[in-house]
């Protein structure tokens, strides 16, 4: 994957581009997970939340990298 | 003393200090979280050696709150708006890079434009607006004799903003979060409860007119509070957002309900004071299985499925009274006057199933079920106030630009840009002048206070830990000043000043002249801000304002008569609804002014419904060509009326609509046009309503007696 991709002449590191990825996956598995209430089960949804963006972020980033 | 008296004095005084321990822990929390972040984002960003770490310490103070919801809001739009800015400031320096007073003019006709978009939006979306005005100015200004660097400015802008609101929302969401949702789910079920519980009083008891008027607006007002915190809320938690479309839902049903509530009250408050006893107490008696099916406790945990059962055997036992009570009925002018009022009711006892219904649906735990609703929202909007907001804020910045460039200050640019934020961020408040004279306050403290910890304690300090250390004490009286409600303002700006005239950076940087130089021009900003409050006042609660929205009301009843009917209906509801939390928003609790734009709200309400039913049902079959002709110069003398009222409109509405009603007697089958014409016809014979001013002198009861 390239490092940099330029936009306009401008460059943009790669690894943002999957950054939004991630954020677009994560507010989609949240939307999932809230139209069916299951964050009852976890104990902290907001460190979960943080916790599953590192995950996606990080598996994509250590895949394609 | 005796000894019996103090031990029974210690247990109350542990209480009081166990209570207030309690209550300041939340403060303490408050400022632990924004102390933790302040620092985090600091660190961080010398760790990434941005420019100005100060400003991402800046930014972690600006969406500081108690509330995780509130954070991840304001947050949310202040990326947006920061980038949007980042943009603008590109685009600017690019089309005028040398030619100074096209330059300074772009910059500020857009600063202005923000300020106008904020004026048409409400919450934290206005505060997007606002930012991506001054962010523009924040990134340009600097750059301003090296246009070259613009780019580098806005990267490093952008950066540093989206790293304070990371750290931000990761701190306010993951260290101890007080959640607003709770809060909510609290508030809905009250508003519920105490909605409910005032229907059985009004519905079994008698209630004074002004009480039902005051409770309605304390109604509005709980529905605004939610609708603020609905827009937070869904930031902070997936389920509430999945949500979202229902609580919008219960509200519109709620201001339904209170609405058709006024207007039955109002109804029979005029035929009792016509002296027509017979349909009042007819309709009474109609009501009364409401009030029945809510005589039982009603408070907060009372779920309203339990209810809502009893709600649908009122409305049946309501539906079947109607045919025997109007067979009782004696004279014609009592039938006509019950029909107009069981209309009135039969559509109460709806809106309140339909309410219940909906509450029923928010309370019941986990995902939701049915299919998310959706309702398009249209809002009030008042484009000469927005372009007002253009032309002031653009002012505001052009006359600041050309003191920088007659004066040719060098530390000129510093506070225009100062003024032109303060400017931009307080033109929504309703006390600007007094809101930023607080803050001018806090920012001379906070200047001083940043005086004396650089100059005389961050000297003697060396590394990270220890400038945390000098830095703390200082800070946290900012934070603390800005947890107290009284002295949020203060607060702020001592927070604001600190941060922006200390700027912390790595290596530090320990030059007094600067310093000083900063501080008296950014104070001179501030103080230009509330001088340009001061010569070109905020619009809000201006008499000219207040004019304005009267005419905005008024003529949601043309909408209502002239506009196409496709979805009128929630169109005529939703735009009212935004109209209503704009007056609660902009005027004062209890003045006269909120008082008497309400009771137009209520005027206009009443007869824009009646208008829509109205037109409805003459859509709704193929009426001969007699009953439109008939119909039309009523409905062209109503939206006169509303439109420039008049005492000479005022007669020829009246008349008009008299003309109407003799007319359309002569049909056969025209029962259900009828009704709606005499809602208004009653309506506007009201010697109490607002309409009462345009009233021909002349006793009004007779005409009462004789008009049917």
């Amino acid at each position: 994957m390239p490092r940099e991709i330029a936009i306009a002449g401008v460059l943009i590191p790669g690894l943002l581009v999957w950054f939004l990825i991630s954020l677009f996956l994560l507010f989609f598995i949240d939307m999932v997970i809230g139209r069916f209430g299951l964050y009852r089960y976890v104990w902290h949804p907001a460190l979960f939340r943080l916790a599953l963006i590192a995950c996606i972020f990080g598996s994509i980033a250590l895949l394609l990298y | 003393m005796s000894v019996t008296d103090v031990n029974a004095v210690t247990p109350t005084t542990r209480d009081v200090v166990v209570t207030a321990l309690r209550d300041e822990t939340q403060t303490w929390l408050f400022v632990a979280k924004t102390l933790l972040a302040f620092f985090l984002t600091g660190w961080l960003a010398m760790r990434f050696a941005l420019d100005q770490p100060s400003t991402a310490m800046l930014t972690t103070i600006l969406v500081a709150n108690r509330q995780s919801g509130m954070v991840l809001a304001k947050s949310f739009y202040r990326a947006i708006g920061t980038v949007v800015g980042a943009l603008a400031a590109l685009v600017i320096v690019g089309l005028f890079p040398q030619e100074r007073v096209l330059f300074l003019g772009a910059l500020s006709l857009w600063v202005g434009l923000c300020a106008g978009g904020a004026t048409l939006n409400r919450n934290f979306k206005a505060y997007a607006f606002v930012l991506a005005g001054y962010t523009a100015a924040l990134i340009v200004i600097p750059v301003v004799n090296n246009p070259l660097a613009v780019f580098d400015g806005a990267v490093a802008r952008i950066s540093e903003v989206l790293l304070g609101i990371v750290v931000s929302g990761v701190v306010s969401d993951l260290v101890f979060p007080s959640h607003i949702r709770a809060i909510m789910r609290r508030a809905a079920r009250e508003q519920y409860a105490h909605f409910m519980q005032f229907v059985e009083r009004a519905t079994t008891g008698k209630t004074a007119r002004g009480d039902i008027e005051k409770a309605h607006l304390r109604f509005v007002r709980d529905a605004v509070t939610l609708e603020d915190m609905r827009s937070s809320v869904i930031f902070e938690d997936p389920e509430a957002r999945a949500r979202s479309g229902h609580i919008l839902l219960f509200n519109q049903r709620f201001m339904a309900a209170s609405t058709s509530l006024q207007s039955l009250h109002h109804l029979i408050n005029r035929l009792q004071r016509n002296g027509r006893n017979v349909p009042a107490a007819a309709l009474i008696q109609l009501y009364a299985p409401l009030g029945e099916a809510l005589d039982i406790p009603i408070d907060a945990d009372t779920s309203a499925k339990c209810i809502l059962p009893r709600l649908d055997d009122a409305r049946r036992a309501i539906g079947a009274h109607i045919p025997v009570m109007r067979a009782s009925l004696q004279t014609d002018q009592d039938v006509q006057d019950f029909d107009t009022g069981a209309d009135l009711v039969h559509r109460f006892a709806d809106e309140l199933y339909a309410f219940t219904d909906t509450a029923a649906l928010l309370q019941a735990p986990g995902g939701v079920t049915g299919s998310a609703v959706r309702i398009r929202f249209t809002r009030g909007n008042d484009i000469y106030g927005a372009w007002l907001a253009v032309l002031r804020a653009s002012m505001t910045m052009a006359v600041l630009s050309f003191f920088w460039i007659v004066l040719a200050w060098p530390s000129g640019a510093s506070a225009m840009v100062i003024a032109t934020v303060f400017a931009g961020l307080f033109a929504s408040a309703p006390n600007p002048i007094k809101a930023v004279n607080a803050f001018l306050i806090g920012y001379v403290l906070g200047a001083t206070a940043s005086f004396i910890c650089e100059f005389y304690i961050l000297t003697h300090m060396d590394g990270y830990g220890l400038l945390i250390a000098g830095c703390t004490p200082f800070l946290m009286m900012g934070a603390l000043l800005m947890a107290w409600p009284s002295t949020t303002g203060i607060g702020t700006g001592y927070l604001i000043g600190f941060t922006n005239l200390i700027a912390l950076k790595n290596p530090m940087v320990y030059d007094p002249v600067r310093f000083l130089n900063e501080s008296i021009a950014q104070l001179v900003g501030v103080g230009s801000a509330s001088v340009a409050f001061t010569f070109v006042p905020s619009t809000i609660g201006s008499p000219w304002f207040i004019r304005r929205q009267f005419e905005r009301l008024r003529r949601q009843v043309c909408v209502a008569a002239e506009a196409p009917l496709p979805g009128l209906i929630d169109r005529f509801e939703s735009t009212n609804h935004d109209l209503f939390s704009q007056i609660v928003a902009q005027t004062v609790r209890g003045s006269d002014e909120s008082r008497s734009l309400l009771a137009w709200a209520l005027s206009v309400h009443e007869t824009g419904r009646a208008l829509i039913q109205l037109r409805y049902d003459l859509a709704a079959k193929h009426w001969p060509e007699g009953v439109h002709r008939a119909i039309t110069p009523a409905i062209d003398a109503l939206k006169n009326l509303y439109d420039s009222p008049t005492t000479s409109a005022y007669t020829q509405a009246r008349d008009a609509l008299i003309g109407s009603i003799s007319q359309l007697n002569q049909f056969e089958g025209t029962q259900r046009l009828l009704v709606h014409l005499h809602l208004i016809r009653l309506a506007l014979l009201d010697d109490k309503s607002v309409l009462a001013d345009y009233m021909p002198r002349k006793k009004q009861s007779e005409e009462v007696g004789h008009a049917t």
